[in-house]
C-alpha cells in the first residue's frame, strides 16, 4: 500500500552526460507503471536511482512521504528484479530467498513458511533445494522475482526482467507477473524497451527519450493519441510523412488531404490501419511495392510518387499486386509541428495484432 | 577442436610424443621414487637388491630434517598469510574501487618480472646487508613475500572482476550492508579462484630455493636448502630420495587442485602467451 | 547498461572515487617500491659511484671495467650466454611440435601428452636436480642399463655445461608449451581449413599460416625463458661445472662466500643489462594481453 513520488530528479554522470533530466512521476498505490524508451533514454538509470544504486544529482524521491533520495539500497523498502537475474549461484533456491529474511533476523520457522509460500506463488513449490544453476531461464527469473517478493517490498522494481528469455516464455511470464502484481496489489515500476511488454502489462506508460518524459498515459491512449512524433513513431507501426500545409491542405508528392492548421511544415502520422487503399489504374497516388499476407490481414508497402514509403493494412491482400497503382484515403491522421501535436482527427479503433505491434 | 592435421585413425604422432615424454619426464621421477624405497641397490644391478623402508626411518630420525620441515612450513604459512592479508584487500581495491594511479600501480607489480630473478635477488640482498636481514627468518619472509605479490594480486583481481555486479546489488537490495555483501556474496563467488591463488603461493613459497639460499642459508634452513646440502655432501643416496618424496607432497596436492586453473587459457595469458 | 572496457582494468562506478582505495593497495605497492624498484635503482647507483678521498662521491665505472676485463667474469658471462641461447633454441625445437600437436589433435593421447608436458611445473627444480643425478650421473640408471646390455658408460653431462642445459629445458617445458598453445588458440580452424582448401601442404600451412600468427607468442615464450634461464641458480649450481659457472651461482658465490657485495651487485646489473630487451618486451606483452 505505497505511493512513490519522483520530483525533478536529474542524473548527470561524471563524464558530463545527462542520463535523466528533471524527471517527475507519481506512481499510485498498487499501480504498475512502465518506463518505456530506446536504450540510452535514461529509463534504467532512473530505476536504479529508485533502487538506490545511483544517487540523483538533484531532485527528490519519496515513498509514502518518506524521503529516500539519499538512503542506501539496503535501507530502502524497494525490491529489484535484475535483467540478468543476478541469482547467487553459490546458494540454492531456498537460501537465495531466505538471505534477506535472515538479515532481518526473522525466526527460522517463519523464514521457511514465507519462502515456501512465495515459491508456491511463483509456481516453483518444492524447488527450494535446487541449485539455481540447474534451473531454466524462466525458472531463474521466477526465483529472482520471488527473492524480491518474499521481503514484501513497498515498491517492486523490474529492470527488463524478460530480456534474456525467448519470445514464447516472455509472453507467458509477463502474464504471470501481471497476475501476481495485481493479486498482491504491489506498487511496481517496470523498465522495458519492448512496447508489446509495456502495452500488455502497464496501467500507465512513461515514454522516455534522452532522460526526459515524452508522454505519460494509459497504454491505449499512448497508442491512439501519441503526443509527440517520437511517441508516434516509437509505439506500434506509424507512417510519418513530412509535408507542407498551405491553406488548410496538406500536400505531398501529388497527394493532398485537408489538415485544418496554419500554414507551414507538418509531420503527418497515420497508422497503417487508418489507410484505405483502392486499386486504381489512373490518377494513382502511388504504387504497391510489396504485399505481406499475415493470414488475418495483409500489409501493403507502397511508394508515393516521390518514392516516400508507406504501410497500409488491408483486409484482402490478394487484391493487390506489386507494381499496381493505388489511391489512398486516410481515415484518421494526426499532425505534429515542433514536436507537439497540433491536430488530430477522430480516433480509429486499433486492430491490435502482434505483427503490427512488434514490427 | 576438429582433428585437422592429425588423422583420426591411429594417433602415431601422439603415441611417439607420449612415449618420449614419459621416458624423459616420468622415468627420472620413478627412479627417485624407487631409490626412496630401497634398502640396498649396489652397482651394477639393474634393479635394487633389497626394497624396504629402512631409510625412511633413518631420514625421519634426523633432527635436521625435522627442523627444516618445520622451518619450511612456518615460512610458507607466514608468507602466504601475510601475502593474503596485504594482497587480497589490494586486489579488491584494484577490482572495485577507483583511485588515482590505479592502472600504473596495478602494472607496477610486473616490475619484478622484467628482470632476471637471481640478479634482482642479489640487488635486494645488497639492501638487506645494510639492514642486517641476511641470515634471518624475516629476511627470507620478505624476499619470498615479494615473489608472491604478482600472483596474489593479479589472480584475485580477475576473480573479483568476474563477480557479477548485479549479484552484489541484489544483495544490497535485500538489505545487506556493503561489508555483508562482500562477506556473503563477493568472497564466496570469487572463493575458488582465490583459493587456487593462495595454494599456488603456498606451494611456490614452500619450494622457493634461490632466495632462501642467498638470504637465509645456513642459519635459516628450509627443506630445499637442506636438499641442496644433501645433494652436495651426503653420500647416502636414499636420504635425498626420501626427502625428495617428502618434498613432493605439497606439489602433489597442488597438482590435484590447481590443475584446472593451470590448464585454463587464462593462466597462460597471465604469462603473456 | 554496458560500459566499454577501455583500460586494462574495467572502469568502476566513479562515484566511489575516494582515496581509501589507495590505502588498501598501499602495503603491496610500497613493498614493490622498496624491494623491487629501489634495489634496482640502488644497485645502479651503488655501482656507478665511488666515494672519493674527501668524502664526496664521483661517477666511476671502475667495477664494470673490472668485470669486463676480468677473464673469469667474462668466461662466466659467455657461458651464461651460450647456455641461454642453446636452451632457448632447444625449447623451441621441443615445445613447438608438442604445442602444434596438442592444438590440432583431439585424441585421447593428446590429453595424456598435455598432462605430461605440464607436469614439470609441479616438480620443484631441486627434486629435478636430484633425479637428474640419479639418472644421468655417474653410475646412474642410464649407466646401469647400458652396462646390463654390455655397452660402455656414457660421458655424463653432470657437472658439464650440458647439465644445466638439460635441466633448464626440462624445467621450462610447461610454461613454454602453455604460452605457445595459448598463441595457437588464435589460429582458427577455419583459417587452417581454408589454407588446405586452396592446396597448402603441411609445411606451407605451418610456414605461411600458423607461424606468422603465433610469432608474438614465440617471442613471449623466448623472453620468458631467457629471463628465467639467464640468471638461473639452482640447476646450474647443482648440475653445472664449478668453473666457468653461470651468472647465478657466480653472483651467489661472490656475495655469500667472497663477501664482495659490490662486485656481486655489479654482476647483477650486468645481467639486467643483457636481459633488458627481453624484460621490457615480456612486460609489454603481458600488459597488452591484460589490457585486451
Amino acid at each position: 500500500m505505497s505511493v512513490l513520488k519522483i520530483k525533478d530528479v536529474s542524473k548527470i554522470f561524471p563524464n558530463g552526460t545527462t542520463a535523466v533530466d528533471s524527471f517527475s512521476l507519481d506512481v499510485a498505490d498498487g499501480e504498475l507503471v512502465c518506463l518505456l524508451g530506446p536504450s540510452g533514454s535514461g529509463k534504467s538509470t532512473l530505476l536504479r536511482m529508485v533502487g538506490g544504486f545511483e544517487t540523483p544529482t538533484s531532485g527528490l524521491m519519496t515513498i509514502d512521504g518518506e524521503d529516500i533520495t539519499r538512503v542506501p539500497p539496503e535501507k530502502r523498502p524497494t525490491g529489484m528484479v535484475f535483467q540478468s537475474h543476478a541469482l547467487w549461484t553459490h546458494m540454492n533456491v531456498f537460501k537465495n530467498l531466505a538471505f534477506g529474511l535472515k538479515l532481518r533476523k526473522v525466526p527460522a520457522d517463519e523464514i521457511k513458511r514465507r519462502v515456501e509460500g512465495v515459491l508456491e506463488l511463483v509456481g516453483l513449490g518444492g524447488y527450494g533445494t535446487r541449485s539455481v544453476t540447474q534451473l531454466s531461464g524462466g525458472q531463474q527469473q521466477r526465483v529472482a522475482l520471488a527473492r524480491s517478493l518474499v521481503l514484501e517490498p513497498k515498491i517492486l522494481l523490474l529492470d527488463e526482467p524478460f530480456a534474456s528469455l525467448d519470445q514464447h516464455l516472455r509472453e507467458r511470464l509477463r502474464e504471470e507477473v501481471r497476475d501476481i502484481q495485481q493479486r498482491l496489489k504491489i506498487t511496481t515500476l517496470f523498465v522495458t524497451h519492448g512496447q508489446d511488454e509495456a502495452l500488455s502489462m502497464a496501467d500507465r506508460i512513461v515514454v522516455m527519450r534522452d532522460g526526459k518524459t515524452e508522454q505519460i498515459d494509459r497504454p491505449d491512449v499512448v497508442y491512439r493519441e501519441p503526443q509527440t512524433p517520437f511517441v508516434a513513431g516509437f509505439i506500434g507501426t506509424m507512417n510519418l510523412i513530412e509535408g507542407v500545409v498551405a491553406n488548410g491542405v496538406f500536400s505531398k508528392a501529388g497527394y493532398s488531404t485537408p489538415v485544418p492548421v496554419s500554414d507551414g511544415p507538418v509531420t503527418l502520422a497515420i497508422r497503417p490501419e487508418a489507410v484505405d487503399l483502392t486499386a486504381a489504374s489512373q490518377n494513382a497516388h502511388g504504387k504497391v511495392h510489396r504485399v505481406t499476407d499475415y493470414g488475418t490481414h495483409g500489409l501493403v508497402d507502397l511508394e508515393l510518387l516521390d518514392g516516400t514509403r508507406m504501410k497500409a493494412m488491408v483486409p484482402h491482400p490478394d487484391l493487390f499486386k506489386p507494381g499496381q497503382g493505388v489511391t489512398l484515403a486516410l481515415r484518421a491522421v494526426a499532425a505534429y509541428r515542433d514536436g507537439a501535436v497540433i491536430y488530430r482527427t477522430g480516433v480509429v479503433t486499433p486492430v491490435s495484432h502482434p505483427a503490427l505491434v512488434d514490427a | 577442436m576438429a582433428a585437422t592435421l592429425v588423422s583420426r585413425k591411429t594417433d602415431w604422432t601422439g603415441i611417439i610424443f607420449a612415449a618420449v615424454l614419459t621416458l624423459v619426464i616420468v622415468f627420472p621421477l620413478v627412479v627417485v621414487g624407487t631409490w626412496a624405497f630401497t634398502n640396498v641397490w649396489r652397482y651394477p644391478s639393474v634393479i635394487p637388491q633389497e626394497f624396504g623402508l629402512r631409510f625412511w626411518n633413518q631420514t625421519l630420525a634426523r633432527a635436521d630434517v625435522w627442523s627444516s620441515i618445520s622451518t619450511s612450513l612456518t615460512l610458507a604459512f607466514t608468507v602466504t598469510a601475510l601475502s593474503a592479508a596485504i594482497c587480497l584487500p589490494a586486489a579488491y581495491a584494484f577490482a572495485r574501487l577507483d583511485f588515482p594511479g590505479r592502472n600504473l600501480l596495478f602494472f607496477s607489480f610486473l616490475a619484478g618480472h622484467a628482470f632476471p630473478k637471481f640478479g634482482l635477488l642479489v640487488a635486494i640482498a645488497g639492501i638487506f646487508l645494510q639492514l642486517n636481514l641476511i641470515g634471518t627468518f624475516w629476511g627470507v619472509v620478505l624476499i619470498q613475500l615479494v615473489g608472491t605479490l604478482l600472483f596474489m594480486i593479479w589472480i584475485p583481481v580477475a576473480a573479483f572482476q568476474a563477480v557479477d555486479r548485479r549479484m552484489e546489488e541484489a544483495a544490497r537490495d535485500v538489505g545487506a550492508s556493503p561489508f555483508r555483501v562482500f562477506w556473503s556474496i563477493t568472497l564466496p563467488q570469487a572463493g575458488p579462484t582465490i583459493a587456487a591463488a593462495i595454494l599456488l603461493s603456498f606451494v611456490g613459497t614452500f619450494y622457493e630455493t634461490e632466495g632462501a639460499w642467498l638470504i637465509g642459508a645456513p642459519q635459516v634452513r628450509t627443506l630445499p636448502v637442506l636438499m641442496i646440502s644433501f645433494i652436495n655432501n651426503q653420500p647416502v643416496i636414499q636420504y635425498g630420495a626420501v626427502l625428495s618424496v617428502l618434498l613432493w607432497v605439497p606439489s602433489f596436492i597442488a597438482l590435484l587442485f590447481a590443475r584446472k586453473v593451470v590448464n585454463s587459457g587464462s593462466f597462460a595469458r597471465g604469462f603473456g602467451g | 547498461m554496458t560500459i566499454a572496457n577501455t583500460g586494462p582494468l574495467a572502469p568502476v562506478a566513479t562515484h566511489r572515487r575516494r582515496p581509501y582505495g589507495l590505502l588498501l593497495v598501499a602495503t603491496p605497492v610500497l613493498l614493490v617500491a622498496w624491494l623491487v624498484i629501489w634495489p634496482i635503482i640502488s644497485a645502479v647507483i651503488q655501482t656507478a659511484f665511488v666515494t672519493t678521498a674527501d668524502g664526496g662521491s664521483a661517477v666511476s665505472l671502475e667495477t664494470y671495467s673490472f668485470f669486463f676485463s676480468d677473464g673469469y667474469s667474462l668466461s662466466n658471462l659467455s657461458m651464461t650466454l651460450w647456455t641461454t641461447g642453446v636452451c632457448a633454441a632447444l625449447l623451441l625445437v621441443v615445445c613447438l611440435p608438442i604445442a602444434l600437436y596438442l592444438r590440432f589433435s583431439d585424441s585421447k593421447v593428446a590429453a595424456y601428452v598435455q598432462g605430461l608436458a605440464i607436469f614439470p611445473m609441479f616438480v620443484p627444480s631441486i627434486i629435478l636436480s636430484f633425479a637428474f643425478i640419479r639418472v644421468l650421473g655417474p653410475n646412474g640408471t642410464v649407466d646401469l642399463l647400458l652396462n646390463s646390455v654390455g655397452l660402455p658408460h656414457i660421458r655424463s653431462p653432470y657437472l658439464t655445461p650440458w647439465g644445466p642445459v638439460i635441466g633448464l629445458v626440462w624445467d621450462n617445458i610447461p610454461l613454454t608449451v602453455l604460452i605457445l598453445l595459448s598463441g595457437l588458440g588464435n589460429v582458427s580452424n577455419q583459417s587452417v581449413e581454408a589454407a588446405r582448401d586452396v592446396g597448402a601442404g603441411k609445411f606451407a600451412l605451418l610456414w605461411h599460416i600458423i607461424l606468422p600468427r603465433i610469432s608474438n607468442s614465440i617471442l613471449v615464450a623466448i623472453s620468458f625463458a631467457v629471463l628465467g634461464i639467464f640468471s638461473a641458480f639452482t640447476l646450474p649450481y647443482i648440475l653445472g661445472p664449478a668453473a666457468p659457472e653461470m651468472m647465478g651461482p657466480f653472483m651467489q658465490r661472490t656475495f655469500r662466500e667472497l663477501l664482495e657485495s659490490k662486485t656481486a651487485i655489479t654482476q647483477a646489473v650486468v645481467t639486467f643489462g643483457f636481459c633488458i630487451v627481453f624484460g621490457l618486451f615480456y612486460v609489454r606483452s603481458v600488459a597488452k594481453n591484460r589490457a585486451a
